[in-house]
């Protein structure tokens, strides 16, 4: 089989690539998601409709149209990136907006008493937050949230649309120079699926941890 | 112990009145609670009684009229002739004198027992781990619960959850403790732990506010009892006149409808 000896540098190196760029895009949508939520919560009506905005128009938008609005627009405004970091920007806004809402469900499911409880001896409500609150939700939204890890690393095949040389994109490219199909995206959907696994693994062992304190 | 009619009251409530959307919960109510009293709440669901409860905590924002704790107003500040809405600090500061305890006992799931208990000093009262320890294995040993610090809530039954939790409130020195129906969603055999717990409290001279629907706990424990109904205070008095020779037929009927439920 020539084309595995051929092309396996190749197709690692998109597999790298895609890698890296989901590991950055939920390392930055992760906190952001978590800001949003916050604000979700905070007194009076402008932040939390700011908040409520940001997740609309995230969930309301495909990831491609927001890659291409960064990508083609951005330097009308200033913003002027290679693709790779704008892929990562736009990946890790567009799950922010994903995770602010798992984050919303999962601070809701924590039952009100408890804050009552910990305001009733005088607990500060960051403390609230940061000892009784966050420890009780991270345990909560570890399975969706690697759930919409999982859905970033497949949304994240959009990338190749504006030039950035992951996992698909690669495919694609092999596609062109052999003029086979069947095979570069029988390997890269094999290695989407090898990668999705592990990160499922993962997910399974932080639960069970979790669970077991 | 007998509040003496001169004392001056710990806890005063005047004209108190709070609406949820348009409808009135509380429909004016004016009480005091004196050092070391021990008065129980009760009446039919939806009679106000939590609310009252939550209320005096500032748990519920008032609508109108006032609590104070010794002569300081829970929850809102006057300036000017105008009043705001205290800000979370000074709310922490105002509600310092009351621990409060809950039907469903509200404790931390993520912690143990000695980590619930101690949680606040350590993070209000700022102390240190050793210290906070010595005063949590104290409350916790008051309310019989000392062998099981180490434990989690999910391995407690309800009647150890609500002790752990009396055990809580009681850390922070609290000069009131506010029940609300503390034994409402125990089994019928772990009710009577629970009640021996806040029994022993009054006897120490705690000054105490109950919501219940334990009528025993009432006739016995209390030094007064206050019967609510539809957001106002219909009958307050000493648990033996009140229950022997109810003033209102409404205290008639709930009593009443007590007695044939409990045969």
């Amino acid at each position: 089989m020539s084309f595995i000896e051929t092309y396996t540098p190749l197709l690692l190196s998109g597999l790298w690539a895609t890698i890296r760029i989901c590991f950055l895009a939920t390392l930055l949508a992760l906190p952001l998601g978590l800001g949003v939520t916050l604000l979700l919560r905070r007194p009076g009506r402008a932040l939390p409709a700011l908040a409520r905005l940001y997740v609309e128009v995230m969930r309301g938008t495909p990831i491609l149209v927001v890659l291409f609005l960064l990508y083609y627009g951005g330097p009308s405004i200033g913003l002027v990136l290679e693709a790779e970091p704008v892929g990562i920007l736009g990946l890790g806004l567009y799950g922010a907006g994903y995770f602010a809402e798992i984050f919303r469900a999962g601070l809701q499911s924590i039952p009100q008493g408890q804050r009552e409880a910990a305001r009733m001896l005088g607990i500060p409500s960051w403390r609230i937050l940061l000892r009784i609150e966050l420890p009780q939700m991270l345990r909560l939204v570890t399975p969706p949230v690697i759930n919409q890890i999982i859905v970033l690393i497949k949304e994240s095949a959009a990338l190749s649309i504006i030039t950035v040389a992951e996992l698909t994109k690669i495919g694609a490219q092999i596609a062109n120079e052999t003029f086979a199909v069947i095979e570069p995206y029988l390997a890269v959907a094999l290695l989407y699926w090898l990668l999705i696994e592990l990160i499922a693994l993962a997910g399974h062992w932080l639960e069970r941890k979790a669970k077991h304190g | 112990m007998k509040p003496e009619a001169t004392d001056k009251p710990l806890i005063e409530i005047r004209n108190l009145r709070k609406r949820f959307g348009t409808i009135e919960v509380l429909k004016g109510i004016d009480l005091a609670i004196h050092r070391s009293e021990v008065l129980c709440v009760i009446g039919p669901s939806g009679s106000g009684k939590s609310t009252l409860l939550r209320s005096i905590a500032f748990l519920e924002a008032y609508d109108e009229g006032s609590v104070t704790f010794e002569d300081r107003l829970i929850g809102y500040r006057e300036e000017n002739g105008r009043r705001r809405r205290a800000g979370e600090r000074e709310i922490n500061a105002d509600r310092s004198g009351f621990g409060m305890v809950f039907q469903h006992f509200h404790l931390w799931p993520h912690m143990s027992v000695m980590e619930n208990v101690t949680e606040a000093l350590r993070v209000v009262k700022a102390l240190g781990r050793a210290e906070a320890e010595q005063i949590g294995r104290e409350m916790l040993d008051k309310v019989g619960i000392a062998a099981h610090a180490a434990k989690y809530p999910e391995q407690l039954s309800g009647g150890q959850k609500q002790r752990v939790a009396i055990a809580r409130a009681l850390a922070m020195k609290p000069r009131v403790m506010l029940f609300d129906e503390p034994t409402s969603a125990l089994d019928p055999e772990l009710v009577g732990e629970v009640l021996a717990v806040m029994k022993q409290l009054a006897q120490e001279g705690m000054t105490m506010m109950v919501v219940t629907h334990e009528m025993g706990f009432a006739a016995h424990v209390a030094d007064t009892v206050v019967f609510m109904d539809q957001g106002r205070i219909v009958e307050k008095g000493d648990p033996g006149a009140t229950f022997a020779d109810p003033k209102s037929n409404r205290l008639k009927q709930f009593l009443n409808t007590w007695r044939e439920r409990s045969i």
